[in-house]
């Protein structure tokens, strides 16, 4: 039923006034078919003179006599609403008890029943039972209950546009307050620096001056052992304190401490990226290869994927040639000679597995991405560091110590490091010769741990910034998804929806993405991710989420109507509008108002 | 860095693929003529080098014509050496003018030659015509007297001694030649012997070895066709309607036409290349003579060369003949010679005299001529219950939604995947409540897995295709590691046949119906991507000589399972991918494999009547090209042809974008939805045709020349094609078209089906296109019975009444045939339908029966509607005898759409039953 053509129409007590005039006039068996409100157009039928109806195309005119006489007059139908004698004709069934129905003029007399009260079907040859108390009493309590959530939903989405303003705002408070934060800190690193640069100048100097004096020592020991033993070479000591000095010497931005710290994270993952560069490149070469086509999306191996087939074993062979059909890779195929019947994405998970291998997500499992590493990577790379090819992997330790300056129940952080530092620059007189060396160690400590909170408060400042940014909807009803994951458990995969970033598709330890989030779609309905992982012979992945109200935010019904382009379901108090509740209560209502006729005519 | 390296791969592999981008079929896969030994041995041999003699030439008993062939001394060598054994000739003479020849060794050896059996009919056999002596004469300046039998009126036949041929003539001395047989002596017989010391007989293709155990016994002759213009048939090839010639003067030298079952990956759309399925039936036609055909029954591989003319010229031995003639050589692997010739003379009589010997085309059922969906894969119930439900939204009809592979549990034919298809049996009662079937696929190769039952018996009872060694045939297909089932052992096509009871194929139900694919059979890791020719069947047959024939053995045990499973009485629906001679009487082929181009769309149409041509006429090619995209004008121009072709599917590629007809915007689904129900409405005629097929032999879809064989101008269009007598089909082939030229051959008056103007005939004309339709014209002089109202499948229109458009010709008259009954069991052969056949003359139409077994049908329909075009005069009504009833006569639309013009005669509302006799007299 629900799969039919279904108009709903809503009958106001007006047209019931004009009806009951009209339907006085001629036996409703004439007008079989047509809706109440419509019935005036074929009053002049009964007029006296026995007068003609126009066609409402206009084609032509009919007279009471070619009123539903099982022959199209009027190629849009208006002389057969009850019959199927025109292929574009509808017909309208009361359905008293339920929603009036129209259906397509196919239906009537064709052996099966579509409207609930049967109407469709008057020819005698098929016997349908009235169901529409049944089927009403069933479409209002689901109407009712959908009323029921959309109240709850309305009322929990109010609260939650409240709440993301709130947020939004602190949100916003707290990003200007990093910034401020920022400046100052930035001050403070730059006063410390200075310090510590004139510390190790003076340092220099001291050692120069002390190696001088070394030198001098030596010489003169020297020109002693000379005049023993001959000439010698003493330069390394010398050369190891340079190396020294250089290390000390933290570059102007200080940044370069960063960058090598960094350097040696990315050096120590190096391999690991290297691997799955060359993997990526691998499945390139096999993906790339065989599409011979793009307009048609043919995938055959060209000549030179061919392989030299006949070297192939007979097993191999055979895989080879049928992955043709499949477009499932053969190498892979070894994996899952048992399972042939996920053929194609089983293929492309042995692929994420070799590519994701060292993916930190598929190991630990962060719901709320936000304290995701490689979010942070991202942004410490775009403030430190250029190099947009690399990817990184954090130290998780690094994370730990972010919660420093992150937590904002602890905010006296910051007073500490300023009173610290200020401390430190009383205590300390640069100019002071001899220098203490401890004192140095201290500033240069002091130094390296404020820089290092300036680092993390500029990626803070960015995540927050590009969150500030995103389109949280006209009253950013969906800020609340913002760092938040959905599941849905299908068969054996594991559907992951994050809004705002990204939705992949789990099967055990082999993620694929289904995509990075792109958008919002038709007013806010749709969400939309694209540029997932590529389809061997195919598209990139794609999911397109479909938004309903709901309770609790849920992903369900997770599909793939055509290979590769994904499709969902999310619940979300976000879309319980309160004008959509307006309409479902006046549907009520018209179903309500129907009742009572109902029980008359029983 | 990094990045330059990348676009330099990308680079590389684009420059690859644009080198082999045309090229995605795998020729180098396959064997071409030279590699193939018998095929170069034959292609190399000179005309007239055969020695052979007819003697002992005799009647026999059962009325056969006898004779042994032996070979001719020859002077230059020593007789000794390397002397042939005699061949044993026959030649039989069949009702409506048809020659059998068969020519054969001596079977006393260890080794049997394969016959095929199972293909010709045991009727055919009664229509023998008892041959009861033959006259003896001197065929020019022979030195040896020839033997001449009677054939049919009019012709006969000359088995002439030296040099040794055979041909049909027209009676007398002087009689034009029609057929011939070894007429430039390249007969050639290979008898098994046993191999010489230090003989080789090992084939090798590429990492294949055929170990040949029997080595050569190869075939080959040449055949004439005198009075041809062009020479049809042999499928399947993805190429023209008229064979193209393959080898002679000024010819582009090509390959053979092949005849070798494969499943081959992306094929082209013009080629000679062998494809799925195999019919050695070759069709001539020409101004002079007419039609004539010729038939190798032959299971094994086979290669055919069309012969350019003057390729023998350098033979410089006077022509047999100095009629115009088309010279073919046939060649073969194994076998014997089983060679039927028929005389025509018109195209329509060469397919009946086909028929009889094949068999004439199983009657679908009803749903089965309708529209068919099927995608790989409809994934799941959802999936299923959403496609079907997205039809009646849209409104628009179809009868079968389609499963492929992917339902089964794991490639395990006859299972399902419970996880995706929870309630198969629930699945398939709720499309038929609403009239719809289901189809399911089946294929030959049994996943070797000790779990599955039909693995666990097949290799139990030793039903599987053994391989060389006696071991049965592990070869790999979807399921991975199968084996093959024996299909050729009629025990096993019974254990087969029981498969489909529904008690056996669990999840099952009366309203699901079956799907042969990979038949040829298909075989990825074997040679060819098919089973070995050393492989063995039961009887010791080798698969070398059975080749062409496995899919036919699986389709028929099959379609006799469905027919066990209805007790008999329910007509079975079976959509095989290969086929043989023979195949028609099983059920449906398609074109296998195509490609979302217009090249193949436009190479279905030579290849579906090519299919009609050689008996099969239930076939059609996959709605929008089964690997790729096709872009929506494409589809829908695809949707518009198609709907008019036999067998009406949509099927696509698991990599290609989903293409229900309502995917793509309003505008063209009204489009597809416009094709599909111009199907529909013309079902009734359909359903006329396929019983004409039926009964005849005669294609539901017909190259022109078959309705017009006098005019010249049709002999090889195979762009436009006729639906029956009636109706001309012109397809859109190309993108963006603004007109088509539409040849309309010459003879009658043509009406645009579209506005109902008349087109002279023997013209072609430059025709206007929309998107909205293909050019359609129905020829004067013939009625074409409609339903026009629409409903979601054919079961909801059984009652709904008629309309028949009566096309007027020149002298005022018309008529046309209905066919009707119950559209599903077996009760039409005990006289339970109706035939009738409608004339107009004179003003009057009438109605007459043409059952011949009474009347045992029923039908309460009626004709609602009758338009006339080419009525010269305006009557304003009608009477009706005997009810003397007066119906109005109006002017109305051609078809019922919004917007159309009410601009042909109709006679409104007649209401006369169809079963009743009557007539209507325009007043």
């Amino acid at each position: 039923m629900n799969n039919l053509f279904i108009f709903i129409t809503s009958i106001s007590l007006f047209f019931f006034i004009i009806n009951r005039s009209v339907v006085a006039s001629f036996s409703s068996n004439d007008l079989i078919g047509v809706a109440p409100q419509d019935e005036v157009y074929y009053k002049e039928l009964w007029s006296s003179g026995g007068g003609s109806v126009k066609c409402r195309d206009g084609s032509k005119s009919f007279t009471k006599a070619q009123l539903n006489d099982d022959f199209c007059d009027c190629f849009d139908g208006t002389d057969e609403p009850g019959t199927s004698a025109c292929p574009t004709g509808k017909f309208y069934c009361r359905n008293a008890g339920h929603s009036p129905l129209i259906v397509f003029s196919s239906r009537i007399n064709d052996g099966i029943c579509d409207c609930c009260d049967g109407s469709d079907e008057y020819d005698g040859k098929t016997n349908c039972t009235n169901t529409c108390w049944e089927a009403g009493k069933v479409a209002r309590d689901a109407l009712k209950q959908k009323i029921a959530t959309y109240q709850q939903g309305v009322t929990i989405r109010k609260h939650e546009t409240d709440e993301a303003k709130i947020s939004a705002a602190k949100d916003e408070a707290e990003l200007s307050k990093l910034k401020s934060e920022e400046k100052v800190l930035k001050g403070i690193v730059e006063k410390l620096k200075e310090h510590k640069e004139q510390i190790e100048k003076v340092l220099e100097k001291e050692r120069i001056q002390k190696e001088k004096e070394e030198k001098q020592k030596k010489e003169a020991e020297e020109s002693k052992l000379k005049e023993q033993k001959g000439e010698d070479k003493v330069d390394e000591p010398v050369k190891s304190d340079d190396d020294k000095a250089d290390i000390l010497d933290n570059s102007p931005a200080g940044q370069e401490h960063a960058e090598s710290a960094l350097e040696v994270v990315h050096n120590a993952h190096a391999s690991l990226d290297n691997g799955e560069e060359h993997s990526v490149m691998e499945e390139d070469t096999s993906e790339v290869a065989p599409v011979s086509d793009p307009d048609t999306g043919l995938g055959s191996k060209g000549e030179d994927a061919t392989k030299d087939i006949d070297s192939l074993s007979r097993e191999d062979l055979g895989r080879e040639i049928g992955s043709r059909w499949t477009g499932k890779k053969t190498e892979q195929q070894n994996h899952d000679v048992d399972d042939v019947k996920n053929d194609d994405r089983t293929s492309v998970d042995v692929q994420d597995e070799e590519s994701n291998g060292y993916d930190t997500e598929t190991e630990e499992d962060h719901q709320n991405y936000e304290d995701d590493t490689e979010d942070h990577m991202d942004d410490v790379a775009d403030e430190a560091n250029d190099d947009s090819s690399s990817s990184y992997n954090y130290e998780p330790d690094e994370e730990v110590d972010m919660s420093d300056i992150e937590s904002e129940s602890n905010p006296s952080w910051f007073e500490k490091i300023k009173k610290t530092v200020r401390d430190v620059l009383q205590a300390i007189n640069p100019l002071q010769t001899p220098v203490d060396t401890s004192e140095a160690e201290t500033v240069r400590k002091e130094y390296d741990e404020a820089n290092g909170k300036l680092l993390k408060l500029r990626s803070k400042i960015s995540r927050l910034t590009k969150k500030l940014k995103s389109d949280f909807g006209p009253e950013k009803e969906f800020y609340s998804l913002y760092g938040q994951c959905f599941e849905s458990k299908q068969n054996k995969y594991v559907y992951k929806v994050c809004p705002f970033k990204q939705a992949t598709q789990e099967e055990g330890y082999s993620t694929t993405r289904l995509g990075n989030w792109k958008n919002f779609e038709e007013s806010y309905s749709v969400m939309l991710f694209e540029n997932g992982d590529n389809c061997w012979n195919g598209p990139d992945r794609s999911l397109k989420v479909r938004l309903r109200c709901g309770l609790k935010v849920e992903v369900a019904d997770v599909n793939e109507p055509s290979r590769c382009e994904y499709a969902a379901t999310l619940t979300t108090p976000a879309l319980c509008l309160e004008g959509k509740l307006k309409e479902l209560k006046d549907e009520l209502e018209v179903l309500d108002k129907q009742q009572p006729q109902i029980h008359d005519e029983l | 860095m990094k990045k330059s390296i990348h676009y330099l791969i990308y680079l590389t592999l684009f420059l690859s693929y644009l080198t082999t981008t045309t090229h995605s079929w795998k020729k180098e896969e396959f064997r071409n003529c030279n590699q193939t030994p018998f095929c170069k041995r034959a292609r190399s041999r000179h005309p007239h080098s055969c020695n052979l003699i007819p003697s002992d030439v005799t009647i026999t008993n059962n009325g056969d014509l006898v004779a042994k062939l032996k070979t001719k001394p020859n002077p230059d060598q020593d007789s000794s050496d390397d002397h042939n054994p005699d061949l044993e000739f026959s030649l039989s003479v069949y009702k409506d003018g048809i020659l059998r020849v068969k020519i054969h060794e001596n079977q006393e050896k260890d080794k049997k030659r394969f016959e095929v059996p199972d293909v010709v009919l045991d009727e055919f056999e009664s229509q023998k015509l008892w041959l009861q002596r033959f006259k003896k004469e001197v065929i020019g300046d022979d030195l040896l007297e020839s033997f001449v039998v009677y054939l049919s009126d009019g012709y006969e036949v000359v088995l002439r001694s030296d040099p040794f041929e055979v041909f049909v003539r027209e009676q007398g001395s002087g009689g034009a030649r029609i057929l011939s047989f070894n007429s430039h002596g390249l007969f050639d017989f290979e008898q098994l012997r046993v191999k010489k010391e230090g003989e080789d007989w090992e084939e090798r293709f590429r990492s294949h070895t055929d170990s040949r155990p029997y080595g050569p016994q190869s075939i080959s002759f040449d055949v004439s066709f005198y009075g041809a213009d062009f020479v049809y048939g042999i499928p399947e090839h993805a190429t023209s309607l008229a064979l193209k010639p393959t080898s002679g003067p000024g010819v582009e030298e090509s390959e053979p036409y092949r005849l070798f079952n494969l499943d081959v990956f992306e094929y082209l759309a013009e080629s000679p290349f062998g494809l799925y399925g195999s019919i050695p039936f070759m069709l001539s036609h020409g101004k002079s003579h007419g039609t004539s055909g010729f038939f190798w029954l032959n299971a094994a591989e086979m290669q055919i060369d069309v012969l350019g003319s003057g390729w023998d010229a350098e033979s410089k031995i006077a022509l047999p003949s100095d009629q115009k003639r088309i010279d073919t050589l046939w060649m073969s692997e194994a076998g014997i010679v089983d060679a039927f010739f028929f005389v025509g003379p018109k195209p329509k009589d060469v397919v009946k005299q086909y028929a009889s010997v094949t068999g004439t085309s199983a009657m679908p059922q009803l749903f089965a001529t309708g529209y068919h969906q099927c995608r790989w894969n409809y994934k799941d119930e959802e999936d299923v219950k959403n496609v079907d439900s997205k039809f009646d939204e849209h409104d628009i009809p179809y009868d079968v939604l389609w499963l492929d592979i992917e339902h089964t549990d794991g490639k395990r034919y006859f299972t399902w995947d419970r996880t995706l298809f929870p309630n198969p049996e629930q699945m398939q009662n709720d499309l038929a409540s609403r009239g719809r079937r289901m189809v399911t696929i089946v294929d030959p190769h049994i996943k070797r897995d000790e779990g599955y039952h039909i693995h666990k018996e097949a290799s139990k009872n030793g039903y599987y295709v053994k391989d060389a060694s006696g071991k049965d045939y592990d070869g790999w297909c979807w399921p991975g590691s199968s084996s093959y089932i024996d299909m050729v052992n009629p025990d096993i096509r019974s254990w087969w046949a029981d498969k489909f009871a529904l008690s056996e194929y669990v999840g099952s139900t009366p309203s699901l119906y079956i799907w042969n694919d990979m038949n040829e059979p298909s075989v990825f890791n074997g040679p060819e991507v098919t089973m070995p020719r050393d492989a063995l069947h039961y009887g010791n047959v080798e698969h070398r000589e059975l080749h062409n024939a496995y899919g036919y053995y699986f389709h028929m045990a099959t379609s006799d399972g469905l027919l066990k499973r209805g007790g008999g009485n329910d007509r079975p629906f079976v959509l095989s991918r290969a086929f043989f001679p023979g195949t028609q009487r099983y059920g449906t082929v398609w074109t296998g494999d195509n490609t979302a181009e217009w090249e193949q769309l436009r190479v279905s149409i030579p290849m579906i009547l090519t299919l009609g041509l050689t008996g099969i006429t239930f076939s059609g090619a996959d709605v929008g090209g089964f690997f790729g995209n096709p872009d929506t004008e494409l589809l829908v121009r695809w949707y518009q042809v198609a709907a008019y072709l036999p067998f009406f599917r949509g099927h696509a590629h698991h990599d290609t974008k989903r293409r229900e007809p309502w995917l793509f915007g309003e505008r063209n689904t009204q489009l597809m939805r416009d094709a599909i129900r111009v199907r529909y409405t013309l079902l009734p005629y359909f359903y006329t045709l396929f019983r004409e097929a039926n009964v005849t032999g005669v294609p539901v879809a017909r190259p022109l020349w078959m309705e017009f064989p006098e005019d010249e101008a049709t002999y090889s269009n195979d762009e436009a094609f006729m639906v029956g007598n009636g109706l001309l089909v012109q397809g859109v082939y190309t993108q963006r078209a603004k007109d088509v030229t539409v040849y309309l051959p010459n003879g009658p008056t043509w009406f645009d089906l579209r506005s109902g103007a008349a087109f002279k005939g023997g013209k072609t004309y430059k025709i206007e296109v929309t998107d909205a339709d293909i050019p359609v014209f129905q020829r004067a002089g013939t009625i074409i019975p409609r339903k026009d109202r629409f409903r979601r499948s054919t079961v909801q229109m059984e009652n709904d009444p008629y309309t028949l458009v009566i096309a007027v010709d020149s002298s005022g008259a018309a008529e046309g045939e209905l066919y009707i009954d119950d559209g599903k069991s077996y009760d039409f052969k005990q006289g339970a339908y109706l035939h009738r056949r409608f004339t107009f003359s004179d003003g009057k139409l009438t109605s007459v029966n043409l059952a011949t077994l009474g009347t045992k049908f029923l039908s309460d329909c009626t004709i609602e509607r009758i338009i006339l075009l080419g009525h010269s005069s305006k009557p304003k009504s009608a009477r009706i005898e005997p009810s003397n009833n007066v119906a109005e006569v109006e002017l109305g639309p051609l078809q019922i759409r919004s917007g159309v013009q009410s601009s042909v005669l109709t006679i409104r509302k007649p209401n006369v039953r169809v079963s009743d006799d009557w007539t209507i007299k325009l007043l």
